[in-house]
């Protein structure tokens, strides 16, 4: 069973990906709701995929990501991006991010990124 | 080619003819039953078709003939010219455009038109075009995947493209067509597209796309798009690795072959080389029984030859155009202006020395180097109609993508600019005809229910004024709302409450610009207005012009955009405050006139002028840049009348001087945004004279 790392500084957010995870069978390895946390957390339970909001306080997405990358450079990362982050979305790509998902989220959309991540 | 001298007169009358199919075209879907546009249509059309036939354009002229016999019904009135119709009628225009673009730039002017042209035919037998249309790609895609080989998914390339093809193939690597479908609701395409790119170029090199790359990141595609790629991985470890990206619905790749794309390409080009390959043939037969040896040292030469005929026949199918780098033309124009600063040097001193042979020459000269100076001004100065002319098209589909009803109308498309603003402006200014579009104007039931019009105007303008173009955004739809824009500002920390209540109007409509910000409820995918309004300021800001908008809730929005001229080379007007010269650009000047101090009268705290029945405000040159009085007061006020669009102001000077033609330099780093000041110059005399920039005095 994978381990995930949801990153996002909305708890309703963090919820409705947990949801979606926990019926399709993942184990949350933890959450975090900053950058800061995300990469704390990362360092402690070395989990499988980690989602990552863009937009966070203290510590933005895009450098918790490149940390986590600098970490390990095999980490599977999935963006989570609103409309019109377009040009972060690129950002994060270039930067190791495996894939992302555009909020709303949609659990196939969600599931589809997953599964081609792993 | 026997007709190539007239090939320039073709080409240039094509392209004219294609226009007005294409303006007669968009007129006729607002008015179908304005019969005398399908004439129109018609007419160019057929003069198109005949002219095709002539020049031995077979495809130009079977494609014109197919869509003219579809024309003919709606002009007989045996079909209705509805918007299906058209839409069929416009993408084979496209293709007529593309083979005119493919003959002017010296190609052979072929195109795959089947399938248009059978759904024109299909048209014609009366069938429901988007479904015979759909049927036909259907078909096509069955064709190529029960051929299994078959080879080719709509591409065509030029010869470099092939060149590249053919010799990649040599060394080992594979050449791919891939076509790859996005699923329908992605969002954020280019970053998908993005994603796709990278791979493909870690897994080799990508030779074409299309939509090309500029169009993909500008989410100018549907959801398809085709790609080129060579490389050494197999079509299996391909296909697995796009598919590692999510969204992606359907993934297509073939194997093409390089030589079968030769000979199309060969056939294609057959017209242009046939004649000088049978001829040398012929001689080659010719001669050969006779003595074989001297053939055989002859031939090299006689193909070194045909090549060279080849290259150097090429180019001059085209217009007798020749391309400059615009690094160049800045090398030209900064000599020029040197040249232009001792000019001004040399009249000054032959009036001074007042020697009749020595003033002859410099007036000569002085004629000579006007002519000189207009010629290089204008070889960089194109019409923005360079730009507009796509957006007549654009505004047509996306109001028919979002059910909306568009009139778009243009204004200036004549105004020139310079040569490097022209081709950066034209993006930033698609995304702001695609936010009004989107977002300013309403749906046709909503603005129905407001009481307008259903169908929302969109009015593009272009004008001078000083030494700026101005070019405009308007449109009569929702408006921005004010407190939104507010609120979001405040709650992004863009501003702080009391900025807010120290702003005007414009500037807070001006928030929108930052990063960050959108008032949009919904965001589509045409606009998602915040990522965007912020590059689109920076685009024109790096060009040096200014943007603002102004907006009234429900009655709609304008966009304007202030941009330079850059001509480094102006008529100014000079004038004097006390001993400091000033300059004044000539284009933004409207007379000058002495007023008596007794015709000037205050209002609200403003002295102004009654000027031929406009009530125009004065501005004191010497308050604004804060010139020493000198004490001795004249009863009359030299003023110098400028406007800034419909606004006039007069500023008030000491003396008039002259007209002169000035070298605009700019003041350097060390002295930025200095107000009202655009530039400095350097006089005859070796004075320097500081250029107004009028249109920041008029408010």
């Amino acid at each position: 069973m994978a381990s995930v790392l949801i990153v996002d500084d909305a708890a309703f957010m963090r919820m409705m990906i947990k949801d979606i995870l926990q019926k399709n069978d993942f184990e949350i390895a933890g959450e975090a709701a900053n950058g800061e946390e995300a990469v704390e957390i990362f360092k402690d339970q070395q989990p499988d995929l980690v989602t990552m909001d863009i937009t966070m306080p203290e510590k933005d997405g895009l450098e918790a990501l490149k940390e986590i990358k600098a970490l390990d450079s095999n980490a599977t990362v999935i963006m989570c991006s609103a409309m019109g982050q377009q040009s972060m979305v690129i950002d994060a790509i270039q930067a190791g991010a495996k894939d992302f998902i555009v909020k709303p989220f949609q659990a196939d959309r969600v599931m589809e990124a997953i599964n081609k991540a792993m | 080619m026997s007709n190539s001298e007239y090939l320039d007169v073709f080409i240039e009358e094509s392209q004219e003819h294609l226009q007005t199919v294409n303006d007669s075209l968009l007129q006729l879907e607002k008015e179908p039953d304005d019969l005398s546009l399908v004439n129109e249509v018609f007419r160019s059309a057929h003069t198109l078709k005949g002219m095709a036939a002539t020049m031995g354009f077979e495809d130009l002229a079977h494609l014109t003939h197919t869509m003219e016999n579809v024309l003919d019904l709606i002009r007989n009135e045996e079909l209705e010219a509805s918007s299906e119709i058209l839409d069929v009628v416009f993408d084979s225009v496209d293709d007529l455009e593309e083979m005119i673009n493919d003959i002017a730039e010296g190609g052979s002017g072929k195109r795959d038109i089947q399938q248009i042209a059978d759904q024109l035919e299909a048209i014609q037998r009366g069938e429901a075009p988007s479904a015979a249309g759909s049927a036909e790609v259907a078909a096509a895609n069955a064709q190529t995947e029960v051929g299994g080989g078959a080879q080719n998914l709509g591409e065509s390339y030029d010869e470099f493209e092939l060149t590249v093809i053919t010799q990649s193939k040599e060394q080992g690597f594979s050449p791919y067509q891939i076509r790859i479908t996005l699923d329908e609701n992605t969002m954020l395409k280019a970053a998908r597209v993005y994603m796709v790119f990278e791979i493909l170029e870690e897994a080799g090199e990508v030779i074409k796309s299309t939509p090309p790359v500029d169009e993909l990141e500008e989410e100018n595609f549907d959801h398809e798009f085709i790609v080129t790629l060579v490389t050494k991985e197999s079509k299996e470890d391909l296909n697995e690795r796009i598919n590692r990206i999510s969204e992606i619905q359907n993934i297509e790749i073939i194997l093409i072959d390089p030589e079968e794309l030769g000979e199309n390409s060969e056939a294609e080009s057959e017209p242009k080389t046939e004649a000088q390959g049978q001829s040398s043939k012929d001689s080659a037969k010719a001669e050969s029984p006779e003595s074989s040896q001297p053939v055989q040292q002859l031939e090299p030469q006689q193909q070194k030859k045909d090549d060279k005929d080849e290259t150097t026949k090429k180019p001059s199918e085209a217009n007798k155009t020749i391309r400059v780098s615009i690094e160049r033309l800045d090398v030209l124009m900064n000599l020029f202006e040197e040249l232009v600063i001792d000019r001004g040097r040399l009249e000054q001193i032959s009036s001074e020395l007042d020697n009749n042979e020595l003033s002859e020459t410099v007036e000569r000269m002085s004629r000579i180097s006007g002519d000189l100076q207009e010629i290089i001004l204008n070889m960089r100065m194109m019409p923005v109609d360079q730009v507009f002319n796509r957006f007549p098209r654009m505004v047509r589909s996306l109001s028919k993508d979002l059910g909306k009803k568009v009139n778009l109308d243009i204004y200036g498309a004549e105004t020139e600019l310079d040569r490097t603003i022209i081709d950066e402006i034209g993006d930033p200014l698609v995304h702001l005809i695609r936010n009004s579009i989107d977002h300013g104007i309403e749906t046709p039931a909503e603005r129905l229910d407001k009481g307008k019009s259903e169908e929302g105007t969109l009015v593009l303008r272009a004008y001078h004024s000083g030494n700026n173009v101005f070019i405009e955004i308007e449109d009569d739809g929702a408006g921005i709302n004010q407190q939104k824009v507010i609120n979001k500002a405040l709650s992004n920390g863009v501003v702080t409450q009391e900025e807010i209540e120290k702003m005007s109007d414009e500037q807070i409509f001006g928030l929108l610009f930052e990063s960050g910000l959108s008032t949009a409820d919904q965001v589509t995918d045409v606009s998602g207005r915040g990522v965007g309004l912020d590059v689109v300021k920076n685009t024109f800001e790096s060009l040096g012009g200014v943007v603002t908008v102004n907006s009234e809730q429900n009655v709609g929005s304008i966009f304007s955009i202030q941009l330079p001229l850059t001509l480094s080379i102006i008529d100014v007007m000079l004038v004097e405050l006390q001993k400091e010269k000033y300059a004044i650009p000539l284009s933004s000047i409207v007379e000058t006139a002495i007023v008596n101090k007794e015709d000037v009268y205050s209002a609200h705290n403003q002295k102004v002028i009654d000027f031929r029945g406009n009530v125009v405000p004065l501005v004191f040159l010497k308050n604004v840049f804060e010139v020493p009085e000198a004490g001795i007061e004249d009863e009359y006020y030299s003023v110098v009348l400028v406007s800034k669009g419909e606004k006039m102001a007069g500023l008030v000077v000491d003396s008039l001087v002259g007209q002169h033609d000035v070298v605009l330099k700019s003041l350097g780093s060390y002295l930025t945004n200095v107000f009202a000041i655009s530039g400095a110059t350097i006089l005859g005399d070796g004075q320097v004279a500081l250029i107004v920039d009028t249109n920041a005095l008029i408010k």
